[in-house]
């Protein structure tokens, strides 16, 4: 195989991105349709009810109104928003497109469509719903209590597990038993593009959907089994995404769209304003875990166990698999002679919870690390020499899946990161005792590269095609978030052709067109797409050389690519238009592959982050002042790309330790509005991050890559925390710590 | 309302409710797509155009208020063809990522420099403050303000 390196420091722009900042970039807000009709949805105000009727008589005589759909006339059958395949495990159909309980508040109720936005806004407020009231059920603990009123039929509880792993390497023996409760919140994702899709349906009986979403296929597979079309009927189209982090991995806006579009023979677009996207898409799922561990006089973890209760809202959707996920992430970080975890997932009459950026493994890195800074103190260690004594080290095997953990450089992510950060003299600083109390943390992460495991393959197809110019398609089923998803795998195909990179071509992922992949999560589009983009352009080469090596009567191995020619030993050369053209004049042959590349592995990828906190005990009020975060990385294949990558999970990362949060009421209201009562850190609150990036080549990614843009999430709050309970003395571990929660823990400090 | 004011540099006369939003004007009748709405409630500053040379929230607006004044919107400052000085640093530095916070930081990031050619990293955050980016940590964007500014010609 021709392996090139790659410089990581030559940063490659997206070919949209001077459409981007000019405002030219069309994203699915921006389409239009001839005859273009809009939908408005309307959302239930109450947590848990039945939908007794619903009156459209009024609101169908109003201008504009084209049509009213509800339960009493759209399909009923459930579904599961999270499918990607036909029979997929895991997968629970709870949901129809239009409820006729509401389980949560939020939940669709109706929707109507009319001619301009403003009308269906106007009728779908005006939309006359009786409803009545069952119980609400806020809470996971409470939907599992004897008794409690089942939300859906089968009962509460969605699903339920236990999982155990036994580390040889660690001695048995007697220890310290500590305990910690660790709740976190519900989040929101907070894309900047609200959610939205844009649906049509042709005289020839297609439904086309173009939206901004992270698997085509998996929205093709929910829609297409919804309304009974062949999944050749359903073409599902990425269009430009302003931004997701989860929350448009699962199929929420596409199937009602889908049916809106099929019913009125019209296209169809749907968009929520802010407060709909709080709660009528997904949150993360609020989740509480017990942590126990036994740990040696000397800090080994003789045994770590988890149990975790974790509320799904109103629908299953991904929470099954997201709480499982929670329970993969532990022993791939540290040896640990016994690891168990158990969980529980309930139905809540909450905002339904499903991925977002990280998946579990935020979740519990948060809940490990805040108990493991609780131990360190107890055994009076460093917090840092804690981890340093537990880490993984390169080609463990991570006993819970079996696999190897990979060149994993974890350790040197502590070491080097404690370094940049000044750990040791800024640890050992006393916090103050004055008004301002100053305080550091650190936290260890660990995730995934890909989907891959011994029993369950990923794999990715592309195909690469040469032109006659020797520039490139590439065909490949690719969801670019703005992460930069198609300049890296351009990138990688230039780079094994030697070709610039502007001679290179992507599109994104179109259902019709463009070979199956699964999406854009899971942390696979490096480690996974990019060696398929790899591979498929090392097949093509070697095509190119037996071609070029026919035609110049010379052995394929010898020719040398560089710089869009094939060069022999003797001197002689051909540039790769004059292989495709001679080849397809002589004997009509073509210079295009498909490949479908199997991954093989999945290493660990690391992420150590350390944050440095001022804490005002007037005010309850926290500053970040900054942060390290770094990662193990395998290979940076472009530097700004990894920042910005690090940087924003980090501004999340703050955010989820210290403001924000889903909060409902006692009858399962969100708070009011968008953005105006969720928070998000703005730049005037984001501390400096020095972003440290370990560099080595010991996996199977692209030039020794490694995934990024989640682990960089998974450390941040957690590290935060610390840093907090550093300052003052205490043990939070509720999220988020709001003042209200340091004052009172201030308090409590000094009338215990 | 018989509405005239100056569009990125141009006059345009026409028939617009009083009470509709400038956000709504620009993007369905006049076709300016490049202004985003992020929420809809003066949070995000996705919305963000110049009146007058100040940022504003298009989304908050009420068009009765712009009459006889004069707006920019991010298609008044540059094209994918020929970008501003500011636009061509958010390019070269990465400080787009999905790009939708993107069109309402180049407006106050442009304001900014404007009213002041050479900000320090302070009056950098500061402009930007009421523009949310959930991508990029703010850091290549501030980044970008700084290069442009130090580029010395007009954003
Ligand atoms: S859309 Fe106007 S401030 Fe968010
Ligand atoms: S670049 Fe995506 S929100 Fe700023």
């Amino acid at each position: 195989m021709h392996n090139p390196s790659i410089d990581g420091a030559r940063h490659v722009p997206a070919e949209d991105a001077p459409a981007k900042v000019c405002g030219e970039l069309r994203y699915a807000t921006d389409l239009t349709r001839p005859g273009l009709l809009h939908a408005c949805l309307v959302l239930s105000p109450h947590g848990h009810a039945d939908v007794l009727d619903i009156d459209a008589t009024e609101v169908l005589a109003l201008e504009g109104v084209v049509g009213v759909y509800s339960h009493a006339n759209a399909p009923d059958t459930p579904y599961c928003r999270y499918r990607i395949l036909p029979g997929q495990p895991g997968c629970i159909d709870d949901e129809a497109l239009f409820a006729r309980t509401v389980r949560c508040v939020g939940d669709r109720v109706a929707a109507v469509v009319a001619t301009t936005r403003h009308a269906a806004r106007t009728a779908a407020l005006r939309l006359p719903v009786r409803f009545r009231l069952k119980d609400v059920l806020l809470d996971a603990e409470a939907a599992l209590a004897d008794g409690a009123p089942p939300i859906h039929p089968g009962g509460n509880l969605v699903h339920e597990f236990a999982h155990a792993a036994t580390c040889d390497g660690v001695p048995a023996g007697t220890g310290i038993t500590m305990q910690s409760d660790v709740a976190t919140q519900m989040l929101h994702h907070a894309a900047l593009e609200p959610h939205t899709c844009l649906a049509d349906w042709d005289a020839a009986g297609r439904l086309t959907i173009w939206s901004p979403c992270q698997s085509v296929y998996g929205v093709r597979t929910v829609v297409a089994d919804l309304l009974q079309l062949p999944y050749s009927r359903v073409r599902v189209i990425k269009v430009p995404m302003g931004g997701s982090f989860g929350g448009k991995q699962e199929a929420i806006l596409e199937p009602i769209t889908a049916f809106l579009a099929m019913r009125s023979r019209r296209p169809v677009q749907l968009t929520l304003d802010r407060e709909q996207c709080v709660r009528a898409t997904m949150v993360r799922p609020a989740q509480r875990s017990h942590v126990r561990t036994v740990t040696s006089r000397d800090g080994r973890l003789l045994e770590l166990e988890v149990d975790t209760l974790l509320a799904a809202g109103g629908y299953a959707s991904s929470s099954p698999d997201y709480a499982e996920a929670m329970a993969k992430k532990v022993t791939r970080l540290y040896r640990i002679g016994r690891y168990r975890h158990a969980g529980r997932v309930a139905y809540t009459n909450t905002p339904v919870a499903g991925g977002m950026r990280g998946w579990g493994a935020p979740d519990i890195a948060t809940c490990v690390e805040i108990h493991l800074d609780r131990v360190a103190r107890v055994h009076a260690i460093n917090p840092l020499e804690l981890r340093r004594r537990n880490l993984v080290a390169a080609l463990d095997v991570d006993p819970m899946s079996g696999m190897s953990v990979g060149d994993a450089r974890v350790g040197d992510c502590l070491e080097r990161g404690a370094q940049a950060f000044g750990w040791a003299n800024r640890f050992a600083t006393e916090p103050g005792s004055g008004r301002y109390r100053r305080g550091v943390g650190l936290a260890c992460g660990a995730h995934k590269n890909g989907m891959y495991r011994p029993d369950s393959p990923d794999s990715s197809s592309m195909t690469l095609k040469m032109n006659e110019d020797g520039s490139l398609d590439l065909n490949a089923t690719i969801h670019e978030v703005g992460a930069g998803s198609l300049p890296t795998l351009r990138g990688i195909v230039a780079r094994v052709l030697d070709v610039p990179v502007g001679h290179v071509s992507a599109g994104e992922a179109d259902s019709e067109t463009s070979p199956f992949d699964f999406g854009c999560f899971g942390s696979r589009m490096t480690y996974v797409c990019g060696a398929a983009a790899h591979a498929v352009a090392n097949e093509l080469l070697g095509l190119l050389r037996r071609r070029a090596a026919a035609l110049l009567g010379a052995e394929p191995s010898t020719l040398v690519p560089r710089n869009g020619h094939l060069h022999a030993p003797d001197g002689r050369a051909l540039s790769y238009g004059e292989v495709v053209v001679r080849s397809r004049m002589a004997d009509g042959s073509d210079l295009i592959v498909t490949h479908t590349y199997r991954a093989r592995s999945n290493p660990g990828s690391y992420s150590v982050q350390f944050a440095g906190v001022e804490v005002d005990t007037l005010t309850g009020l926290v500053r970040v002042t900054d942060m390290v975060c770094t990662v193990d990385i395998g290979r940076a294949l472009d530097r700004t790309r990894v920042e910005g990558q690090c940087r924003g999970a980090i501004q999340a990362g703050i955010g989820s330790a210290l403001c924000e949060e889903v909060r409902l009421d006692e009858a399962g209201r969100p708070a009011s509005g968008g953005f105006r009562s969720y928070h998000i850190v703005n730049a005037a609150d984001m501390p400096p991050v020095t972003v440290v990036l370990v560099e080595h080549e010991g996996d199977d990614g692209p030039f020794g890559a490694k995934s990024v843009g989640e682990i960089a999430a998974v450390p941040t709050t957690a590290a935060v925390v610390n840093a907090v309970n550093h300052a003052l003395g205490t043990s939070l571990s509720t999220l988020p710590l709001t003042p209200e929660r340091i004052l009172e823990a201030l308090d409590a400090e000094h009338h215990p | 309302m018989n509405l005239e004011f100056i569009l990125n540099g141009r006059a345009v006369r026409l028939e617009a409710a009083a009470d509709a939003r400038l956000i709504d004007l620009l993007r369905e009748p006049l076709g300016l797509t490049g202004t985003k709405e992020g929420c809809g409630e003066g949070e995000c500053g996705a919305c963000t155009v110049l009146v007058d040379d100040r940022p504003v929230n298009a989304c908050l607006l009420l068009v009765m208020h712009v009459a006889g004044r004069s707006v920019v919107t991010i298609e008044g400052l540059g094209s994918a063809a020929a970008p501003s000085t500011l636009q061509q640093r958010f390019i070269d530095l990465g400080a787009a990522q999905c790009g939708f916070c993107t069109p309402g930081m180049l407006m106050s990031a442009t304001a900014l420099l404007w009213r002041n050619p050479h900000p320090t990293r302070d009056d950098v955050r500061e402009a930007i403050a009421g523009n949310l980016c959930r991508c990029t940590g703010y850091d290549a964007i501030i980044e970008a303000v700084l290069a442009a500014a130090r580029d010395g010609v007009a954003p």
